[in-house]
């Protein structure tokens, strides 16, 4: 009992949350409600009419008052029209409006959360944040609540106008009431289970033929074709089974609503019968409730629909809130600092780190990128060089030690300012769909045309592009499916130099390339790097032999520091091991150039 | 209409309940009929009652209801009104549980058709449609079709009858009260059609702007570190924003005619309700109807509404069944064309497991290059052999033929000297065990994962490929061993285990050739040098070709295939091959220096 209690203040607090952002309509919600009452008058006061004209006109051969009460029926009918048409586009209009600046919400508190948020939640979940939960509130928000309230006018406004003519007449014709209420309350237990076992039954169909369509050629292969198919019969059999048990309830439910309509008419009518005897009712009140019955049970099985979409609704929104209250763990600081003048230098001050509690990634980590310095970082996979790098940009923070930028703690800049100092070229080259000139700026005013052509001459990726059919506003399907590595690559490179940065980044940029790009990428690298501080991850030895300082890491600790020259000095090193044998026959004659 | 004669010729497996259906939708609509009869009998009843004994004064209303003169009739009225709405309503029942029932059974019928036909048909066809076209097929579409025999049937039949035996009821009353009240009608057909035409188009469109916003969420947020490291929040923002607002937009013109829907319903119906008020109303003054007839039209008119309006939409109904129909017709038509034939030699039931290309060359359907281009091999029986080469050379390609996934575009492959297509298929692929490049496992659990591919597989058979695949020790760290589920139902197993599992699959089917696609790229060096020890004198004496990128796999093999391009353009043993410093020899200085990269 307490934790139903307690479900219930928490679905109290939900509805005031999305009362938020409903709150910029909700003069139209009252206008709705307003007009949903002026509908539900409308709609009910027909059979009214025709009671009147009935009684006082057929009944006593008045054709001008019969006309008459035509004109108001008429009158009655359009004007409902006109109210329904108008109220429901206002509803759905404002539900829209309320689902779009939600999505958005969503959306932004998503993107501005930190990195690690990405690690820990798999992406599929996110877009389900921002779409299919927001989808579940759209009946609730758009038909929900005003036809709720609609509803509920409806039956008030039926009951009204049966009891002003008898009440007599109303209590026996609602009298069926109860069995109704019971009917549809059971009806809607048994389906929901049902519906439940279908959906189930759905999923398992599907996902059967899903995975044999991914999966033929090894059933083929396996001569498992018979097997595979009995299989599919029996699940085929479960879902068809599924499926008649809805049928079932349905075939019930249905032809059970009708018949205690009808039931309630014949109540109407042997009873209003007798009483017109009576000389207490009349035809035209025996005609009226003949329609207010049939009218009655509309709103009834409305609502009860509704109750199931609010409950539905409520499970999504906390979802959606669950997102929305999640904490960003990386934050512009209260009061930034303004990052000193300076071509960037960057400093790792004793820093340890680690993703998750129990394992480290980087140990102790300490070194200083000049501005204008080349530093190379060497490393196997998971020795912990990209760690370095997502630390620089501050998308995790330091468990000890400090990363500062021109001398200043990178926690104590705004977010924004610190990453502008930085270009960077990821591993994976990534790209979006769009246009290349959209690629290249991601979309910053600030950058012109001419100034995208420009750097793309500059380091040859020019060609290629001006060869694509609409040349700089050639669109990319699929992140750039149609474009070679090499290509993608130079598209990043032109994005990175467009942004002019303080400090550039490459993360094994140039690991995936072919070797005939591989020149034109070099250069570009090159005419990159110049006048920068540059950070680079690289396999290839022969991209970072040129750097100012060359990082050796090992599990999370830099074992080598230096030069190339001095490196290669280091006997029993391990870069001098690497090095000899990636270039045992080709490139150690120019070395020996180099430093004569 | 030839297709559409395809389409019935499910009927008739359930043309026999299909038919007791038809009955009882008309019989049931037959009693409905009655009800508004009965109505306007008792306000009739009482109408003339009222004339006749004018002077008869009730004191109580249970004296009128029980006890009176009136009272057989006003009860016998009421009575006849439940038994035709109680006869009625189990008719009704009786219809759905009959025609929507076959129609359900219709459905399971022809998605067993849908799917054998899908295990039938080869690879070619695979690989010319999408795997989510052939989804769609096998899914949704029969979804709909399935509308065409439940509702899509059930509703014209009562439309047709209830139809027939309403107007027949009213033309009866009277002809000229008829063409009046049925005059807005006919506006509520077309409307419904109209408006379900349209919720179903734009629905679709709305349904793509749908996908469009989960597509900008999806790139946004897999590439998140480089929008915050160029700060493009606010642009990601911005783009998220255009296209939730064109959702929206979109949205609001579907909304606006669904709210012009119901209304407009609504004011047909209501308008028929309104002309039968008045030329009735005129009619019964002139003394040609009575009240009663008034309430008997309101009632038709009511009854009338819902049959009408399904017409439009069950129209629209048929019609997308019928597009539907199409595009699995298009699947179940599809020519089956790895299977056995004429020229097939049922005498042939093993083989021993020579392999020889001749000149074979390979396009894949609806490619315009080749795949592979004039290649010749030899691998005899017993032989270990190497194939490597770049990503998208051939490699796999080549392999695949062996098993005829796909048959070759020209050229023939041998097996003992036998042309692949004589050989029976079931035998040929009985011997081959293949191990594909992307582990495909199913969701189901492991033991019937590695019995894949043998009748009545035991325990202890299982265990054993199990073991010999290096991956028992694994499986039995599972709490239900063996009997562990895997895929969406389950859990998820490392790549590495996948590998395994694939191999203790195609090991247990003890084959004559083995095919290794790549298979143990998910394990790190280390780790498939001991797998490949113990896999080894398993492999002995069979037919074994390896496909690999990592040199330090395969530099023992008999024989090493380069594929570059199509096209084998270096061949013969790991020594040979690094004396001539080509391909393979400029492989193998790369890997050099990564292996001991990952060393140090």
């Amino acid at each position: 009992m307490n934790r139903t209690s307690q479900d219930k203040a928490v679905d109290r607090d939900l509805l005031r949350r999305l009362y938020f952002f409903i709150k910029p309509y909700r003069w139209y919600v009252v206008l709705g409600v307003i007009l949903t009452l002026g509908a539900s008058f409308l709609g009910t006061i027909r059979p009214k009419l025709t009671q009147i004209a009935v009684d006082e006109y057929i009944a006593t051969n008045d054709l001008e008052g019969l006309l008459w009460i035509v004109v108001l029926l008429v009158g009655a009918l359009i004007g409902e029209f006109i109210i329904l048409v108008a109220n429901t586009y206002l509803t759905r209009w404002f539900g829209q409006g309320t689902l779009y600046s939600l999505r958005n919400a969503v959306f932004k508190k998503i993107q501005s959360l930190h990195v690690q948020f990405f690690d820990k939640n798999p992406i599929g979940r996110l877009i389900t944040r921002t779409t299919s939960d927001i989808e579940a509130l759209s009946e609730l928000l758009s038909d929900g609540v005003v036809n709720i309230i609609g509803d509920m006018f409806r039956i008030f406004f039926i009951l009204y106008f049966m009891f002003s003519m008898s009440w007599e007449l109303t209590l026996v014709s609602i009298s069926v009431l109860p069995i109704l209420f019971y009917a549809t309350f059971l009806f809607k237990a048994k389906v929901r289970v049902s519906f439940l076992n279908v959906r189930d039954q759905i999923a398992r169909l599907n996902s059967f033929v899903q995975e044999h369509i991914n999966g033929m050629a090894i059933v083929q292969l396996f001569s498992r074709e018979k097997k595979q198919k009995k299989k599919f019969v029996s699940i085929n059999s479960g879902y068809r089974k599924a499926y008649i048990e809805t049928i079932f309830y349905f075939a019930i439910f249905w032809p059970a609503v009708e018949v205690i309509a009808s039931l309630a008419m014949a109540l109407v009518i042997w009873y209003g019968g007798g009483r017109a005897l009576m000389d207490h009712v009349t035809f035209g009140i025996l005609l009226a409730f003949v329609q207010y019955v049939r009218q009655f049970f509309q709103p009834i099985q409305g609502l009860s629909e509704k109750f199931n979409t609010l409950q539905s609704a409520l499970a999504s929104s906390e979802r959606i809130f669950s997102v929305l209250d999640t904490p960003n763990l990386i934050q512009d600081p209260q009061q930034p600092r303004k990052l000193p003048e300076g071509k960037g230098r960057i400093e790792f001050d004793g820093v340890w780190f680690g993703y998750n509690k129990d394992e480290t990634v980087l140990r102790d980590v300490s070194f200083v990128a000049e501005p204008g310095e080349t530093v190379a970082i060497v490393g196997a996979t998971g020795a912990g060089k990209s760690t370095i790098i997502n630390l620089l940009m501050r998308f995790y923070d330091v468990n000890k030690g400090s990363v500062r930028l021109n001398g200043v703690d990178i926690r104590a800049l705004k977010l924004s300012d610190l990453r502008s100092n930085f270009a960077l070229v990821l591993q994976d080259n990534t790209l979006f769909s769009g246009s290349i000139i959209n690629n290249i700026t991601l979309g910053n005013p600030d950058i012109s045309e001419k100034q995208v052509i420009e750097t793309a001459r500059e380091i040859e990726a020019h060609r290629f592009i001006e060869r694509l059919p609409g040349k700089y506003h050639y669109k990319l399907s699929e992140r750039g499916a149609s474009l070679s590595m090499g290509q993608r690559q130079l598209i990043c490179f032109v994005r990175a130099m467009v942004y002019d940065p303080n400090i550039l980044i490459l993360d094994e940029a140039t690991s995936s390339v072919d070797s005939e790009t591989e020149a034109i990428v070099n250069k570009a690298c090159e005419r990159l790097m110049e006048g920068r501080t540059s950070i680079v991850i690289a396999h290839r030895l022969s991209t970072i032999h040129e750097a100012d300082k060359i990082l050796v890491m090992h599990k999370g600790e830099i074992r080598e520091a230096g030069t190339h020259q001095e490196l290669v000095g280091k006997k029993d090193g391990i870069y001098r091991k690497l090095y000899e044998l990636q270039y045992k026959d080709q490139l150690l004659p120019s070395i020996d150039v180099k430093s004569a | 209409m030839g297709s559409l004669q395809k389409l019935n010729r499910y009927f008739k497996k359930y043309w026999g309940t299909i038919a007791l259906g038809s009955i009882f939708l008309t019989a049931s609509n037959f009693f409905l009929v009655w009800i508004p009869v009965l109505l306007r009998k008792t306000v009739d009843d009482v109408a003339s009652i009222e004339d006749l004994k004018s002077a008869e004064s009730f004191s109580s209303i249970t004296e009128v209801l029980f006890n009176s003169s009136a009272s057989p009739i006003l009860a016998k009225n009421a009575l006849l009104l439940v038994g035709a709405v109680l006869l009625s309503g189990l008719l009704l029942f009786a219809t759905r549980q009959t025609l929507i029932v076959a129609s359900r059974k219709i459905e399971f019928d022809l998605r067993n058709d849908i799917f054998d036909k899908l295990l039938k048909l080869p690879q070619s066809f695979y690989s010319k449609y999408t795997s989510g076209e052939i989804y769609v097929r096998a899914t949704e579409d029969v979804s709909k079709v399935r509308e065409y025999f439940g509702p899509a049937y059930m509703y014209t039949i009562n439309t047709l009858t209830r139809a027939g035996f309403i107007i027949t009821m009213m033309v009866i009353v009277s002809p000229e009260l008829t063409v009046w009240a049925l005059l807005p009608l006919p506006f509520l057909s077309g409307f419904a059609y109209w408006v379900s035409g349209y919720i179903n188009d734009y629905s679709r469109i709305i349904q793509e702007q749908y996908s469009t916003i989960a597509g900008r969420a999806q790139e946004s947020f897999s590439s998140i570190r480089l929008i915050k490291a160029y700060n493009r929040e606010a642009h990601e923002q911005k783009r998220f924003e255009q296209e939730s607002e064109a959702y929206r937009k979109k949205k609001l013109r579907l909304d606006l005619v669904e709210s012009l829907f119901h209304p407009t319903l609504n004011l047909l119906i209501g308008a028929s309700v309104i002309i039968v008020i008045w030329k009735a109303g005129t009619l019964v003054m002139e003394g040609t109807l009575t009240v009663g007839n008034i309430l008997e039209y309101i009632v038709y008119v009511a009854y009338l509404t819902w049959p009408v309006a399904s017409l439009g939409y069950t129209v629209n109904r048929f019609q997308r069944s019928m597009a539907s129909w199409k595009r699995i017709d298009q699947v179940l038509t599809e020519p089956v064309e790895i299977e056995d034939k004429a020229k097939t030699d049922s005498s042939i039931e093993t083989i021993k497991g020579r392999i020889e290309f001749k000149n074979v060359s390979f396009r894949y359907p609806k490619a315009e290059a080749y795949a592979l281009k004039d290649i010749n091999l030899v691998i005899e029986q017993g032989q270990n052999a190497a194939i490597v080469g770049r990503t998208g050379s051939g490699k796999t390609t080549l392999v695949q033929l062996i098993p005829r996934l796909f048959d070759v575009s020209e050229g023939e492959i041998l097996i003992d000297d036998v042309n692949i297509k004589s050989i029976p298929v079931h035998v040929l692929r009985k011997s081959i065990g293949y191990v594909p490049q992307e582990t495909f496992l199913f969701s189901d659990t492991i033991a019937e994962n590695i019995a894949f591919g043998v009748e009545h597989a035991s325990q202890k058979q299982i265990e054993e490929a199990a073991e010999k695949a290096q991956v028992k020790e694994n499986i039995l760290e599972f709490d239900k061993k063996f009997e562990t589920m895997l895929g969406e139902r389950g859990i998820t197993l490392s790549g590495g285990q996948k590998q395994r599992t694939a191999i203790a699959r195609a090991l247990i089917r003890d084959p004559k050739i083995i095919i290794l696609d790549d298979s143990l790229s998910a394990v790190d060096t280390k780790t498939e040098e001991a797998i490949l020890q113990h896999l080894r004198s398993e492999l002995q004496g069979r037919t074994t070709i390896m496909i690999s990128h990592r040199i330090s796999t395969i530099k023992d093999a008999d024989i090493i295939y380069f594929v570059e391009d199509g096209s084998i353009v270096e061949q013969g043993s790991h020594k040979e091959l690094l004396q001539k410093e080509g391909y393979y020899s400029a492989m193998y200085n790369k890997q050099l220096i990564e292996d001991e990269l990952a060393e140090i």
